[in-house]
């Protein structure tokens, strides 16, 4: 969370740096920090903020395949519904992840995180009717859905950053489509009971998870891939 | 009943063949496992169940979630029996699949519970690869352990499809338990604390971040040397030599040293000691420079032979003559005469016992005596020069051995035996207190003892052989001492070391009186022993009230006599001091000379070597 602030504050400030000297360079390896003493502010590449996010999706993920999460073969029969992002075309294999085109998987992200903020702010407004669940369960979910926004937040970021650096082109329909996309979905996800919730959630944060791992060393090769 | 039994037999045995020819249906199969080895493919395997004793074919079938359409297994064969190995193509990641097995014979057909399955979660990659070990040194000298390893071929790690974490474990060889060690997702690792001298097993394994960990790695085995190198080693070796050298010498040193370092260490108590008083001059025989520090003077006073008072002149030539003026000594006398035997020059008559000393010198070789007379004489020789003293030399070893005794000088000549022929003389010594001193001529190899009694230092030479003897013989001692009392000086008495072998008196020669000078004194000359008889009588003359006394040594070979005409209450005891004049020379007519008398060696054997002087030959000279 901190880094998502930190990072927020940085990527304005970048982001202004680098209009007022028009068009960026490739990659810029400075964040200028307005505020002094925060500590979360420093200078980080490009990559490194992709990796922040990283991290911050498997945290994510973790939290989401707790114990109580855990579904072995028997359990996941009794899921008979779908998961409202399952419309969403998404790839569902390594090959096609690494065909998509970096600003559709960029894109694909940001939707995918989209359309799990309604209803996770949802699920933590009506906590209390949720009793199949158990205390610890309904702690995580809370935390759950407040990583699901900083992680959004810090995805658009970067994504801001990616296309000012040319990284990936703009698209801006896109992201408008996202937008529509995620709460018309997002109404769908009113219907799901809560195993099938949670269930769903993990899948979605480990497709972001894989994608934004896929992304990075696409863009970045080398480091950590 | 025989048919009946036939038919039911028979009936059985149709029930029975048909019961057994049918069969049973399959027994249910049961899923495994399925597992993908990258997130890309997987394998489902099966048990199969009871075949019901028929062949039974097992298939196997699936169906996505989202799909309805079920399908079967593509692939039965990759992954081995009882398996279904599902490609890239039939593998859709973040779907649920339905699989289930279906397996069949003749006699029916039985299907498995259902599994689903999602392939996500089922990623169990293989071990990593290539584990290496090495052991780098350290700047500190310490080793570290490296150890690379490569992750699994299949797996995709470098697109970021697959996200592997590693652990590693160590054991030493002989080792019971693992160590584990999670290190992340980094294919290398330093390791630090390792024993060195041991040899290590490692292994590896991965895991992808929602998965199952992979089987551990083959075993990889490394030693790691010790830290003892070879320089090391060497460098203590050189110590411990260097050390136990060190130490040997030490020892061997203490060892021989042992005694004066514990004497340094542990001084002795000094015994009592006069301050400026050398007891050490004592033994060299160095009387002078001992009654020196001493304080005292010429101890035995030393004057001019004409100063000294001669005493008495013992003439003895046989045991029932007196020849001792104090007849009070008769006794000692006897003793002395009889014990003259043994010794030569203790009876304390003034008559050299040359030949009765050279007699028993010649049985009874008794050498340190004399030896220890040498160097008295040496030195008497030395200090002849400076003291007027009675010079007797012994005669040269043809046998000429003049002798006298000199009353109150008391003088025996010792020449050494140290030709075998008896004739050297050897008087016993007495000490003189008179200035009678008996040098050394140069004599060949003869040594006369010369008594040197002026002289404190010969004295105290003397006096060392008199010691010896005294002890041996109290009585004659006595008179010694006696005859020493009666001296105005001190006087020790020399008493012969070797009694016995002065017994024998064979080489006494006479001497014969050259003249006689007008104040009475008797020149005297030496005779030719060879026809000297032995016939002389011994008596002792009755004048042995009269004595001779040594006036004054002339020439450093010739005793001047003057008689004196007074009677020794004490008889002198000690052995006339046998001079032997060496060169009495017909020069010395003139002169007035005094001689040692020898006496003749039969007397000698009479009397058990007492020397006495022939009276007849000088009485005329006493006029």
């Amino acid at each position: 969370p901190k880094a998502s602030h930190g990072g927020r504050g940085c990527y304005a400030w970048l982001c202004a740096l680098l209009w007022l000297l028009g068009k960026p360079p490739a990659a810029v390896f400075v964040a200028i920090c307005a505020r002094q003493g925060d500590s979360s502010c420093r200078f980080l590449s490009v990559s490194d903020l992709f990796d922040r996010v990283i991290q911050h999706s498997d945290r994510l993920h973790s939290l989401s395949t707790g114990k109580k999460f855990l579904s072995n073969g028997n359990e996941l029969g009794k899921w008979t519904g779908k998961c409202h992002t399952s419309r969403m075309l998404t790839p569902n294999g390594k090959e096609y992840v690494q065909k998509i085109p970096r600003e559709e998987l960029t894109h694909l992200i940001l939707r995918l995180l989209q359309a799990w903020k309604e209803p996770l702010s949802h699920f933590d407004q009506n906590i209390g009717h949720h009793q199949e669940l158990s205390s610890d369960s309904l702690s995580k979910a809370k935390q759950i859905s407040n990583m699901v926004h900083e992680l959004k937040t810090g995805m658009e970021k970067v994504t801001e950053k990616m296309q000012s650096m040319g990284i990936i082109s703009n698209s801006l329909n896109g992201m408008g489509s996202s937008e529509a996309a995620g709460l018309s979905i997002s109404n769908e996800a009113n219907l799901m009971s809560d195993y099938e919730f949670i269930h769903c959630f993990r899948r979605d944060s480990n497709k972001v998870q894989s994608y934004l791992k896929i992304l990075k060393c696409r863009i970045w090769p080398g480091n950590s891939c | 009943w025989k048919d009946n039994a036939a038919s039911s037999a028979r009936l059985l045995l149709l029930i029975y063949n048909l019961c057994i020819s049918t069969g049973q249906p399959p027994g249910r199969p049961e899923l495994l496992r399925c597992r993908s080895p990258e997130k890309e493919t997987f394998t489902c395997w099966w048990k199969p169940g009871s075949d019901g004793g028929l062949p039974t074919n097992y298939t196997l079938f699936y169906s996505k979630e989202g799909d309805k359409s079920i399908y079967e297994c593509p692939d039965y064969r990759t992954a081995g029996p009882n398996s279904c190995y599902f490609d890239k193509k039939h593998t859709s990641l973040w779907a649920i699949y339905n699989i289930t097995i279906k397996a069949t014979n003749k006699m029916g057909s039985n299907i498995s519970e259902p599994q689903y399955v999602d392939v996500t979660y089922i990623v169990q990659p293989d071990p990593p690869v290539n584990l290496s070990l090495e052991v780098k040194k350290q700047v500190d000298g310490k080793p570290c352990l490296l150890l690379k390893w490569y992750p699994p071929p299949l797996a995709d790690v470098k697109s970021g499809w697959l996200t592997l974490e590693y652990k590693l474990r160590l054991k030493p060889e002989e080792g019971d338990e693992w160590e584990t060690i999670f290190v992340g997702q980094q294919t290398q690792y330093k390791l630090f604390s390792l024993n060195p001298g041991k040899k290590y097993i490692a292994q590896v394994h991965c895991k992808p971040d929602h998965g199952e960990w992979s089987e551990w790695s083959s075993e990889s085995y490394i030693q790691i040397p010790s830290d003892i190198e070879l320089k090391d080693v060497l460098v203590w070796i050189f110590v411990a030599v260097l050390s136990s050298v060190i130490c040997l010498i030490i020892i061997w040193t203490v060892a021989l040293k042992g005694f004066s370092m514990v004497a340094c260490i542990l001084p002795p108590v000094p015994g009592p000691k006069i301050k400026g008083l050398d007891t050490h001059l004592l033994e060299v025989g160095k009387s002078d420079e001992f009654l020196s520090a001493l304080g005292c003077q010429d101890f035995p006073p030393t004057s001019d032979c004409e100063d000294l008072l001669v005493e008495f002149l013992e003439v003895d030539d046989s045991e029932d003559q007196q020849l001792m003026p104090s007849h009070e000594k008769g006794h000692p006398n006897k003793n002395m005469k009889s014990t003259h035997k043994e010794t030569d020059s203790d009876s304390g008559r003034g008559s050299c016992d040359s030949p009765f000393l050279l007699s028993e010198r010649s049985r009874e070789p008794r050498i340190p005596p004399s030896a220890l007379q040498t160097p008295d004489i040496s030195e008497i020789s030395e200090n002849n020069a400076r003291k007027n003293s009675c010079k007797i030399q012994s005669t040269d070893l043809k046998g000429k051995i003049p002798y006298f005794s000199i009353g109150g000088t008391k003088l025996s000549a010792w020449p050494e035996a140290q030709l075998p022929n008896n004739q050297t003389p050897k008087c016993s010594y007495h000490n003189i207190t008179d200035a009678c001193k008996i040098a050394l001529g140069t004599m060949n190899g003869t040594v006369t003892s010369v008594l040197g009694g002026n002289e404190e230092n010969q004295q105290s030479q003397y006096s060392k052989p008199t010691e010896t003897i005294r002890e041996e013989k109290l009585d004659k001692q006595g008179e010694v001492e006696s005859l020493h009392s009666k001296a105005d000086q001190d006087r020790m008495q020399l008493l012969p070391t070797e009694k016995s072998p002065f017994l024998s008196a064979k080489l006494m020669d006479y001497v014969e009186i050259h003249k006689v000078n007008q104040d009475g004194t008797l020149a005297v000359l030496p005779k030719q022993k060879e026809d000297s008889g032995k016939t002389e009588n011994c008596t002792v003359p009755g004048t042995s009230k009269e004595y001779a006394k040594v006036s004054r040594v002339v020439d450093n070979s010739i005793l001047v006599i003057i008689p004196v005409s007074r009677v020794q209450t004490t008889p002198m005891f000690q052995e006339p001091p046998k001079e032997s004049v060496q060169n009495l020379q017909q020069s010395q007519t003139e002169k007035n000379m005094s001689y040692c008398f020898t006496t003749p060696s039969e007397c000698k054997k009479d009397t058990g070597g007492l020397d006495y002087l022939d009276p007849t030959s000088f009485m005329h000279s006493f006029n």
